[in-house]
């Protein structure tokens, strides 16, 4: 789960209403020198633009990526938000009357300026509205869907934005009186910061009072920053551009254009840490794993060879009693009771290794295979990730009970996804993608399928599959299989294996279950 | 003399095989459960001709701990050792140790019976050496102190006129001597005495 979507704790609400406190305490400090003009410090304005733009354009970069993997909109529409303000700061540099003339080009309009500084205010908090809305909606469909947004949305905020410059630069006598001859506001400005206060004082109930996620408070120190920034600029220093409050807003703007990267950098940094330790806890729980298998097998390899032996070397004697020029059918039938006795010893050995694995009474419950796959993907999630496999599921929800171990089935499942995920590991062309059904068949049995777009199975290996110690993998040992064969035997189940089209394998495996259909639904789930 | 095959192994049902299988080709056997066991019948270790199957794994002391402390205690009965799974390293140290086989279970009977007939013809060839050897010795000890100096000089080639100037004998004398020598050293020709006379000396004798 990412931090941006997860509730914000108490520490971090300090934290922000910290912020927000100090934010207004540099306003009231500012405050008694607002009016004063600082003298040559509008090439400035380029500097300011350039920092904000660059700032603005790295938060919609990282949002759009954060949208790729989460697919939600609310993601989406705020990224658009930092795009468009991003792109609106850069007609708003160059409309500045020194900025124009050290690139040459004529004075614009009187209103330019303050046009696009409206058309900047008030577009921003309509898309952060716009962000606070959708934040329940439903994901958007991965697949092509989501690059398409993301282009479209970049391209589509870039013509509003050339088309809405290209407007105001077209029509200077059509423009609003926004400032006067000396390049005050008029009232006529008043309108701008009245209706940005409102919708900053919606934002600010929606995402403060009705906040549910960190990225929700960071927003609402956006939000304070702004509102700050726009009662300075309005109210405080009267519109007199370059003045010391001015200025202070301009600082105020760059804060809110650099929280929510500050945050989104904080998070990348915390969720790479999280990931390598998560996944050297699964490597370390692989190597467990092996490890007792390997003393498992090593066991049972001395268990079944003493028997082994003593059966080969009392054949052998058998057969040399009797080749005597004499034969001693007396020591040669000793022999044949000695192996008899040494194959039922064998047998129980093999016996008890069954016992082990199916065990029947108390560790067999009713099981929810729907929720033993959840459950399994979900450990298998940040592996998936690493090695770009896309996980899918096609669960049927009217899925019956199945008595079973759940330890020893949730370990066929997992046997099967590490498979499936190690046969896409060497497949470099094609999409990789790991599906994971379940079908509720009409003769009384669980079908759950693992299919995958990897190497599939070569013809040669098809018949040695399910043969213990056999392993197409450097680091295999070769029982996965033969282990999740013998746990499905233990419970009356089946597996066997086909090919996926176009390409990749299928591991089926069945359970027989008592309960009837759609029982799933009317008990609660674990 | 008839040699005994032991067999140390502490799975009941392959020390009966094992034993079976050795009769079955005419062997005379001793099974043990274990070092100890074995180590009770030290005496018939060191004085019959023998050779033994030892399982590497076993309760106690172990296979290889076993190989050692014989060696250390001069009981130099080859050693055919049984495993259930031999690794390489294990294997290369009882070798090293003097072991005549190291077989893996189950292994094919002639192997075992090819090791068994190999380590019991050289106990039996070790066992003949020693008793020649001792029987040497004793004839060496029959010397006189005069006769021991002709003899060393008669095995480093010299003739009798010089062996009288280097003893201030008569040559003469030194005839007889020789004549005793090689009566009592029971030698029927002169490169039989020099090939006695090397194998004293590499046993330490001052020849």
């Amino acid at each position: 789960m990412l931090v941006s979507n997860s509730p914000p704790n108490r520490d971090q609400k300090f934290f922000a209403l910290g912020v927000i406190a100090v934010l207004l305490g540099a306003m009231l400090l500012v405050a008694p020198f607002a009016r004063n003009r600082l003298e040559g410090s509008e090439p400035m304005v380029l500097a300011y633009t350039a920092a904000v733009f660059t700032t603005e354009m790295i938060t919609a970069a990282l949002l759009l990526s954060l949208f790729a993997v989460q697919r939600s909109p609310a993601i989406l529409v705020l990224a658009i938000a930092y795009l468009y303000s991003g792109f609106m700061a850069v007609p708003w540099a160059l409309s500045f009357p020194t900025v124009l003339a050290s690139l040459g080009l004529a004075e614009a309009g009187q209103q330019t300026t303050a046009s696009i500084a409206a058309m900047r205010r008030i577009g921003c908090p309509l898309f952060l509205l716009a962000y606070a809305m959708l934040r329940g909606a439903r994901e958007v469909p991965a697949g092509r869907l989501v690059p398409a947004l993301i282009v479209g949305s970049i391209a589509a905020v870039a013509a509003v934005v050339a088309g809405v410059t290209w407007i105001i630069l077209g029509n200077h006598d059509l423009l609003p009186r926004f400032v006067d001859d000396s390049r005050r506001i008029t009232h006529v400005w008043m309108y701008v910061p009245v209706v940005a206060l409102v919708l900053y004082a919606v934002l600010i109930v929606l995402l403060g009072l009705l906040g549910r996620s960190v990225l929700d408070l960071c927003l609402l120190v956006v939000i304070c920053a702004l509102t700050i920034d726009l009662f300075l600029l309005s109210f405080v220093s009267a519109g007199l551009q370059f003045s010391v409050g001015w200025w202070a807003g301009r600082l105020y703007s760059l804060t809110a254009a650099s929280v929510i990267l500050i945050l989104l950098l904080a998070e990348a940094a915390s969720l790479s840490a999280r990931l390598a330790r998560s996944a050297a806890a699964e490597r370390r729980a692989n190597e467990d794993r092996l490890v007792t298998l390997q003393a498992f097998s090593a066991a049972v390899a001395h268990e079944i060879n003493q028997p082994l032996a003593s059966m080969v070397t009392n054949a052998d004697a058998g057969l040399r009693w009797l080749a005597r020029e004499q034969p001693d059918v007396h020591e040669a039938s000793a022999a044949l009771t000695r192996i008899a006795r040494d194959g039922h010893r064998a047998g129980k050995v093999v016996e008890g290794i069954r016992t082990t694995f199916s065990r029947r009474g108390e560790d067999h419950a009713q099981l929810n295979i729907n929720q033993l796959i959840r459950d399994v993907l979900d450990c298998y999630r940040d592996e998936c990730r690493a090695a770009h496999v896309v996980m899918q599921t096609d669960l049927d929800a009217d899925l019956p009970w199945v008595p079973g171990n759940r330890v020893q089935i949730e370990q066929v499942i997992a046997n099967l996804v590490t498979n499936a995920i190690d046969a896409m590991r060497s497949v470099t062309s094609g999409e990789r993608v790991l599906l994971v059904r379940s079908t509720a068949m009409s003769a009384g049995e669980v079908i759950v399928s693992v299919a995958d777009s990897g190497i599939g199975l070569p013809p040669e290996h098809a018949d040695r599959l399910f043969q213990p110690f056999f392993t197409t993998k450097p680091n295999g040992l070769g029982v996965g299989l033969t282990v999740s064969r013998l746990i499905l035997d233990a419970h009356g189940g089946r597996l066997w294996a086909s090919e996926n089209a176009p390409r990749g394998a299928v591991f089926h495996f069945a359970l027989p279950c008592d309960g009837s259909p759609a029982a799933l639904a009317k008990e609660p789930v674990r | 003399m008839t040699s005994v095959v032991f067999i140390v192994d502490d799975d009941l049902a392959l020390r009966e095989a094992l034993q079976s299988l050795l009769r079955s080709v005419g062997h005379v056997v001793e099974a043990f459960e274990c070092t100890r066991d074995l180590l009770e019948h030290r005496q018939r270790l060191a004085d019959a001709v023998g050779c033994l199957v030892l399982d590497v794994r076993l309760p106690g002391q172990s296979g290889l701990d076993l190989q050692r402390q014989l060696v250390a205690d001069g009981i130099l009965l080859p050693i055919v050792f049984i495993t259930g799974h031999g690794d390489v390293p294990m294997s290369v140290a009882a070798m090293k140790a003097g072991a005549i086989e190291f077989l893996t279970k189950p292994f094919r009977d002639q192997d075992l019976l090819d090791a068994v007939h190999r380590a019991l013809e050289l106990d039996s060839d070790r066992r003949a050496a020693a008793t020649a050897l001792a029987a040497l010795r004793g004839r060496f000890d029959s010397l006189t102190a005069r006769e021991r100096e002709v003899m060393a000089l008669v095995a480093a080639g010299q003739m009798n006129k010089q062996i009288a100037a280097e003893l201030e004998l008569a040559e003469v004398t030194v005839k007889v001597h020789r004549a005793q020598v090689m009566a009592k050293m029971q030698a029927r020709s002169l490169p039989e005495l020099v090939r006695m006379a090397d194998r004293l000396s590499a046993d330490g004798r001052n020849v």
